[in-house]
Parts: structure tokens; C-alpha cells; sequence
């Protein structure tokens, strides 16, 4: 038996935003549902790292929808937007992120990795948060400077004790 | 654009052996044996030549339950009629049963929950039939709280004058596995998919 099969590019093209853009997602699906429903969808920007996906949340929007009962599956599709806040505004820093499409109270959920590039985030923003991701470390170095000498004291004055 | 090759071997083909299945003998007395197969104890019944399995107190005939021959899809508020017909010779009855159950169908026997119990008469039939002569119906009307899983159906007859059987070990019981396909009060979403996203 021989079964030919192909293959084809089902991904969506990466795309660059700016700071403070709206982004509209178009979703489509089919579904069955006994009684006339209303849905939430949501959709945002999620970044990867060693720990897994996590959405930017401040960046997530969403849309109400209602589906109306249909006991065979029936075409439904809706668009859902989301802002860009600014990193400065607790919002999205420059850099490449995926998109996730989901419904809530259901397990419909779609994402992409890699396809949201953000930039115009001011440059030095980067180095404030450098700054602060340091700030405890300094604190430490700081507290250490202070501390050091007050031991030194204190030894000092053990050993004239002991004389 | 790449084309792929899937080839499948589905290696030698061979004849089931005849010796391999052997015909089961039944037992001639009332009462409990064991499935050399399985193990499970079995009641026998010659009257009704059925056996039956206990469960919950209630013994089950073995294998009652068949595929069903189509399935129906059903909401809330749906209307199922399950119709029961058969052939039927023999002195008129009066007051025999048809209980009739939608649930759920597994390894510890048959969930009901939906129970409907008909009564009806059957008046006296001198020469066999050539197509059923006796039909019964009852409808259901699916409730906003309907399970998805509650996808089998089964009936048994039962009771009258004369009896048709006792209502604990029918002669008559017979049902379908995966018969519904219930389309219940959460969204069943498939085929979800980003068309596309921009910038407005």
C-alpha cells in the first residue's frame, strides 16, 4: 500500500509592532452546543524561558461572544484586541514573542511562538532595569561595607578582655 | 512544497482456525458456575437461557448490550422516542412492562438516569406473524442537565397476565452502546485556529 502525503506550511509570518499599537487577532473555529452560550476569548503575547511560557499579562485582551445552541458543528469566528503597553507602564519590553488565542472554560487554545516582534520601547529603560536588577546585590555590598568594621571592633575589644 | 512516502507492510495475512473456536455448551441446571475464561461467576437460568452476572443486588444478563445499528445526535430540550417492537404469538396479556433507560454503560453494569416504565396489553395472536406485530414507544425529553456520556439505551419487558418474566431477571432485555450523541450545555470547540492578526 503506498499513501502519499504532503505537507504544507500551516505557520503565520512574524510581524513588528510598536509600543502602544493595538493588535487585532481574527480567530475561526466550529463548535456544538446544546443551549445558547456566551464565550470569553482572550489573546495576548507570551515570552518563553527556562521555566516555560508566560503570558504578558498586562498586554492580554479579550472579547465576549455568543454562540447560539447548534447540534451540529457550526462555523464561528470572532477577532479579539490587545494594546502593546509600554514597559515603562508595567507593559511588554522589546523583544520577539508568541501569540495564544484561548477560550475560557474550555480546552480550546491556539498559540504560535515567535510571531509578535516589539520594539520602541525607550532605550534606556533597558539600563534602569539593569540597574535595578543589581539593587540587591549593591544593598548587600553596602550592608557588608558598613558591618565589616563593626566586627573588626568587636574583636578588638574581645582580645583586651582576654590581655 | 515536499511530497512524502508512507508505505505500509502489512506483513502475511492468515486463515482463522476452526479449531480455535469451539462452540460453548450450556448447562442444563439453575444456577451459579464459573467463566473458565474469566473467572467471573455466572448465573444460568434454563427457563429464560440466559445468563447473568450480580450487580447492586440486581442480576444483569450477559451481553444485553449490542453496537448500535445508528447513532442520534441530541440538546437539551431534544425529544428521543425509543421505539420496541417484536413478533409476538400467544394468549392475550394484560398489564406487561417495558421499562425504558438512557445512561451510562460500563464495567460495573448499566447507570440509569433516565427511567421511563410503559404498561400495555397485547391481545391474543393464534398464528405467527410475518413482521412485528407488537409496538410500544415511549419519549423522552433530554434535560438542560443531560451528561455527555449518557449515550446508551436499553429496555426490557416484563411482568403482566400472564407474566412475561420478573422485572429482576428479564427474559426480555436488550440495548445499544454509543447509541446517542449528546450535544450538551458546554461548547465543544474544534478546528481553533489564528487566521490572522494586525495592527489597527
Amino acid at each position: 500500500m503506498v499513501l502519499d502525503i504532503v505537507l504544507t506550511p500551516m505557520a503565520l509570518e512574524a510581524k513588528t509592532f510598536n509600543i502602544g499599537d493595538k493588535v487585532r487577532v481574527t480567530v475561526s473555529f466550529k463548535y456544538v452546543v446544546g443551549v445558547n452560550t456566551a464565550i470569553k476569548l482572550f489573546a495576548g503575547p507570551y515570552y518563553t524561558n527556562i521555566f516555560g511560557k508566560h503570558m504578558v499579562d498586562s498586554c492580554v485582551g479579550q472579547t465576549d461572544m455568543s454562540l447560539a445552541a447548534a447540534s451540529s458543528p457550526t462555523s464561528g469566528g470572532t477577532t479579539i484586541d490587545f494594546i502593546l503597553v509600554p514597559k515603562a507602564n508595567g507593559g511588554i519590553d522589546n523583544g520577539t514573542y508568541g501569540l495564544r488565542v484561548w477560550i475560557e472554560g474550555t480546552n480550546a487554545l491556539v498559540e504560535q511562538d515567535a510571531i509578535i516582534i516589539v520594539s520602541g520601547n525607550p532605550s534606556g529603560s533597558g539600563l534602569t532595569d539593569m540597574f535595578s536588577a543589581m539593587m540587591p546585590m549593591l544593598m548587600m555590598v553596602m550592608m557588608l561595607g558598613m558591618v565589616a568594621p563593626m566586627m573588626q571592633g568587636m574583636g578588638s575589644e574581645e582580645t583586651e578582655e582576654t590581655e | 512544497m515536499k511530497s512524502k512516502t508512507l508505505a505500509l507492510d502489512l506483513g502475511e495475512f492468515v486463515v482463522l482456525q476452526e479449531e480455535t473456536i469451539r462452540p460453548m455448551q450450556e448447562p442444563l441446571v439453575a444456577g451459579w458456575y464459573v467463566d473458565p475464561g474469566t473467572g467471573q461467576k455466572i448465573y444460568y437460568d434454563p427457563t429464560t437461557r440466559n445468563f447473568y452476572t450480580m450487580a447492586g443486588g440486581v442480576y444483569i444478563p450477559l451481553g444485553y448490550m449490542n453496537p448500535a445499528p445508528k447513532q442520534v445526535t441530541l440538546a437539551p430540550g431534544d425529544n428521543l422516542r425509543i421505539t420496541v417492537s417484536f413478533k409476538y404469538t400467544g394468549p392475550a396479556i394484560t398489564g406487561a412492562c417495558i421499562r425504558y433507560c438512557v445512561g451510562v454503560y460500563g464495567t460495573f453494569g448499566f447507570t440509569e438516569q433516565m427511567v421511563a416504565i410503559e404498561s400495555f396489553n397485547i391481545p391474543q395472536v393464534v398464528s405467527p406473524p410475518s413482521s412485528p406485530n407488537v409496538t410500544n414507544y415511549h419519549t423522552f425529553v433530554i434535560p438542560t442537565n443531560v451528561g455527555t456520556d449518557w449515550d446508551d439505551i436499553y429496555v426490557k419487558m416484563y411482568g403482566g397476565t400472564p407474566s412475561l418474566g420478573s422485572e429482576s431477571i428479564p427474559s426480555y432485555i436488550f440495548g445499544y452502546e454509543n447509541a446517542l450523541v449528546i450535544v450538551g450545555t458546554q461548547p465543544n470547540i474544534t478546528q481553533f485556529t489564528i487566521t490572522d492578526f494586525a495592527k489597527v
